[in-house]
């Protein structure tokens, strides 16, 4: 026998209870990510980039935004940062597209976001509201150098609809 | 199925709940320097992170760690003499708590665990901004949560 530090915890796995027990933390957002089906290590070497369809609506949102607030400009203060949030995760989700596009093939750029009829303030919830959802439907099955990115976008779309009340239902 | 809990997810967890042990901490020391209205916040604030800490002591003791301890005391960035600078506490403890479990994300393939973040990492979000608005403090929603102050 030798004298040693205890040895760390072989990989344990995370039993369906324990797991139940972390995910029930108290309070929400309505911010129910789907438990997706796939593994998180699946290749996502065929296809298009998962991230795509954020930058899209991102741009989209910020868009959207804009829109609103030619419309009704006493919503600045409540909305411009919003606009300065999304146009941010656009970049940066662009930024981690075109990093790993380096290595394997190019990205098509996605398209450009076309300008919306009755844009107003629910509209705006609508959006941030499907932001923080598409974008933490992803998080489970990203690779994790894109899960921090992923889940910062989701927590801001869902702390600005937290905020900005939820759309009204049709 | 189940993605192992590996020992970079659980040191990963080990420092979401040395961030939690400091936010609590944290959450003391401002209680004793904000009006009425911002204790009551700070108050349901503090119980979002016993829940948060408990949750990660009992996950990791389930997998055969043992959890990190509080330290007796922790040292703040600037001195805590009045409501403005015991907010400031607060929105820093808040961005260490974020990057930690934006760390999680990180550090883990296993599906329930990233969600148990995204889950910690969005309310804490949501604290955050309470705290950024009360002091002042813009975006009041940060844009990239746990990556950008």
């Amino acid at each position: 026998m030798h004298p040693g530090p205890p040895l760390p915890p072989a990989a344990a796995r995370l039993t369906r209870r324990r797991a139940l027990a972390l995910g029930l933390a108290a309070g929400g957002l309505g911010l129910a990510a789907p438990v997706l089906a796939g593994c998180a290590t699946a290749s996502s070497d065929d296809g298009p980039d998962p991230l795509i369809p954020l930058v899209t609506r991102a741009r989209a949102d910020a868009d959207l935004v804009t829109a609103v607030l030619a419309a009704d400009p006493s919503l600045t203060g409540q909305l411009d940062p919003l606009r300065a949030a999304r146009s941010a995760h656009a970049t940066a989700l662009e930024q981690e597209i075109a990093r790993v596009a380096g290595t394997t093939t190019p990205v098509p750029a996605p398209a450009p976001a076309t300008s919306r009829a009755g844009a107003d303030l629910n509209s705006v919830r609508q959006a941030v509201a499907d932001a923080a959802r598409e974008a933490a439907g992803l998080v489970s099955s990203v690779p994790t150098a894109r899960a921090g990115l992923v889940g910062s976008v989701a927590a801001c779309c869902a702390a600005y609809s937290a905020v900005l009340g939820a759309p009204p239902t049709s | 199925m189940s993605v192992p809990i590996d020992d970079e997810a659980v040191a990963a967890l080990q420092r979401a709940l040395a961030a939690e042990h400091a936010a609590l901490w944290s959450y003391t020391l401002i209680l004793a320097f904000v009006p009425a209205d911002q204790a009551a916040v700070a108050r349901q604030d503090i119980a979002a992170h016993r829940t948060l800490r408990s949750q990660i002591e009992q996950t990791l003791t389930d997998v055969g760690a043992r959890p990190v301890s509080a330290q007796p005391a922790y040292a703040t960035p600037v001195p805590v003499t009045d409501a403005l600078s015991a907010g400031r506490l607060a929105v820093t403890a808040e961005a260490d708590a974020l990057a930690a479990w934006r760390s999680v994300l990180e550090h883990t393939t296993n599906q329930q665990l990233r969600i148990a973040a995204l889950k910690a990492l969005s309310e804490g979000t949501v604290r955050a901004s309470r705290w950024r608005a009360a002091t002042g403090t813009t975006p009041t929603i940060p844009s990239l949560p746990g990556i950008v102050r």
